[in-house]
């Protein structure tokens, strides 16, 4: 398609910079003002009766996403169709993406990647206050920027795929690594569901590893909506706690208690941020004090300590790493049979050991004696 | 092998955690581990596992029942300090889990512990039948300081008879089995008053029983023979 549209509209096509699922992204120039833009095309359905919505939708989407300038969200300039192609003509961003940064490169640092996620988070708060929701967080969606701040893309763009597959197939796709439980299963969605995928975005990004891993559509699908997540501490110890508390709290599967927007997310990473960024720049005081008491030498992935209400259901709490239970462990270990159900005190017991059951016991053996001695002497 | 074992846990839960926000769950958590290391100081090393929840934490008492109890009222103490805590203990089947069987526990002891903790406002503490009848295996009559509170159904309709502390309840019940005693030294003596009385100046009454059926009398002289 690259070679047949020399250009797209008024846009004059420079070089292809990527290929989606929903159509291609060029590098164009923008003759009018004389400025280089990312072009992203959409191919628009063929059929004539579900053309009309799907163009109407995307004129919507993309209407309400062009009115998001803020410094953390992907400015979009223009919009239109051609040809049965839709475009949108997005700012040019050098720099790279989240997925293709965590793929490549190192393990981004703490406080980078929390920085990464409160950017992110106020750029969603932004878009969340003019009632537009991203539903497509995941790395392949954040722009890092070669010198300067994250960027989220995409807004309003996975509205159009999701509807496009459902139209399609009558399965919802789009990317459900990142998916909310209530957006997996199919129930209208909100502002938290971003705040969820921002969740899952951040543990990935501190702990360098993939949360709700799979091979299969269901197994995604049963992880997200009822496995719980390791807390990032318990893989990488030297993290602030708190940040613990930030990723549970996004990543609860009941969106009535996880972050009720992303804006409040934003104030929790801040505050984190400063405690990591305090921790660099005094490094000796933080290695100073109690730390954490190591169970797991090998670095072995351990429990999950699950919520009270969640408890009913698996009991599995993780030993705490905040205590020295080794003693405990080790006598476990060597009687591994201890204790038994409590059996019911016997009376003899119980006036053996029981204080007001043997005065009471002594008390009626003298009376009865008494009353012996008054009757037969 | 795996351990397997019937201790005492006690749950500490935070209440309303999950809707506050992380600086103050922060917060919160540091003040929890704070009182958990200071209460549990008291219960030797080998005799208690700490163990994390995700709103409070869990300590295992291994063969101390009473020690439980005065770690969990202790540690309510710390509501004082603004830490919104609730109780829950119980005595149940605990197991070590995980792959190398040293990374937690699991049980029906820890799950009804969870839900007897999620029952109690700050500062309850709310003790289980069980744990109840543990107390008063190992010290006999120490059970009556908890009082019965009711009886609970948890999400999943389990029903819980549950008992909290009561203070005065030893006291009470002092005083009761007090009561009683002297209830049975007034009717024993009394009784031998009474036996005595109806002996003195007149035929006892036995005799006269007898003498009005002349077939017992026979019958008591024969087995007496």
């Amino acid at each position: 398609m690259a070679k047949a549209a020399k250009k797209i509209g008024r846009y004059k096509i420079l070089g292809e910079l990527g290929r989606g699922a929903m159509g291609v992204v060029y590098k164009a120039e923008d003759p009018n003002l004389d400025r280089v833009v990312a072009l992203k095309t959409i191919i628009l359905e063929k059929d004539a009766e579900g053309r009309g919505d799907y163009q109407k939708r995307f004129f919507l989407e993309a209407k309400a996403a062009g009115k998001l300038t803020h410094p953390h969200i992907v400015t979009t300039y223009d919009f239109g169709e051609v040809d049965g192609i839709a475009y949108l003509a997005m700012e040019l961003l050098e720099g790279t993406d989240l997925r293709k940064r965590a793929q490549e490169g190192p393990t981004i640092p703490a406080a980078e990647a929390v920085e990464i996620g409160c950017q992110v988070a106020e750029g969603l708060a932004f878009a969340h206050q003019r009632g537009i929701v991203h539903r497509d967080i995941k790395p392949a969606n954040i722009m890092l920027l070669a010198r300067g701040p994250a960027k989220i893309m995409d807004f309003g763009l996975a509205r159009m795929r999701v509807a496009d597959h459902k139209t399609s197939t009558g399965m919802v796709l789009g990317t459900p690594r990142y998916m909310s439980p209530e957006q997996i299963s199919g129930q209208p969605v909100d502002q938290r569901s971003d705040v969820f995928s921002l969740g899952i975005v951040l543990w990935e990004m501190l702990t360098g590893r993939r949360l709700f891993a799979g091979t299969e559509m269901a197994q995604v699908t049963h992880s997200i909506t009822c496995e719980e997540h390791e807390p990032p501490t318990r893989v990488d110890p030297e993290l602030p706690a708190m940040l613990d508390f930030v990723v549970a709290r996004a990543l609860k599967k009941d969106p009535a208690v996880r972050y009720q927007d992303a804006e409040e997310m934003a104030a929790d990473l801040r505050t984190c941020l400063a405690e990591l960024r305090g921790r660099e720049a005094a490094p000796d005081e933080a290695g100073e004090g109690s730390r954490t008491v190591k169970l797991d030498a090998d670095g072995e992935p351990t429990l999950a300590a699950p919520a009270t209400s969640a408890i009913a259901a698996d009991t599995r709490l993780p030993v705490s790493r905040h205590f020295e239970s080794s003693a405990a462990l080790m006598r476990l270990a060597k009687s591994p049979r201890m204790g038994r159900a409590p059996r019911p005190v016997g009376i003899f017991r119980r006036v053996l050991n029981d204080g007001p059951v043997r005065r009471l016991f002594l008390v009626t053996l003298v009376a009865a004696l008494a009353g012996s001695y008054v009757a037969l002497a | 092998m795996t351990a397997s074992l019937v201790a005492s846990v006690v749950f500490l839960k935070i209440q309303d955690f999950a809707r506050r926000p992380a600086s103050e769950q922060a917060r919160l958590r540091a003040q929890l581990q704070a009182v958990v290391a200071v209460t549990a100081a008291e219960i030797a090393p080998a005799g208690r596992l700490m163990l994390d929840a995700a709103d409070g934490a869990a300590i295992v008492v291994l063969d101390d029942p009473r020690g439980a109890l005065r770690l969990a009222e202790r540690a309510l103490t710390a509501v004082a300090v603004g830490l919104p805590l609730s109780a829950g203990i119980n005595h149940g089947a605990l197991q070590l889990a995980g792959r190398k069987g040293g990374e937690g526990m699991t049980g029906d002891g820890i799950a009804v512990a969870a839900a007897v903790a999620a029952f109690g406002a700050p500062p309850r503490l709310l003790a289980s039948r069980s744990f109840r009848d543990a107390l008063a295996e190992v010290a006999p009559g120490l059970e009556a300081a908890l009082g019965a509170a009711g009886t609970f159904t948890d999400p999943g309709l389990r029903t819980h008879e549950l008992f909290s502390p009561d203070d005065k309840a030893i006291q009470r019940r002092s005083r009761r089995y007090a009561a009683i005693g002297v209830v049975l030294v007034i009717a024993l003596v009394g009784a031998g008053v009474a036996a005595r009385a109806s002996t003195v100046g007149q035929q006892p009454f036995m005799e006269v029983i007898l003498e009005k059926v002349p077939y017992w009398r026979d019958l008591v002289q024969k087995v007496s023979y």
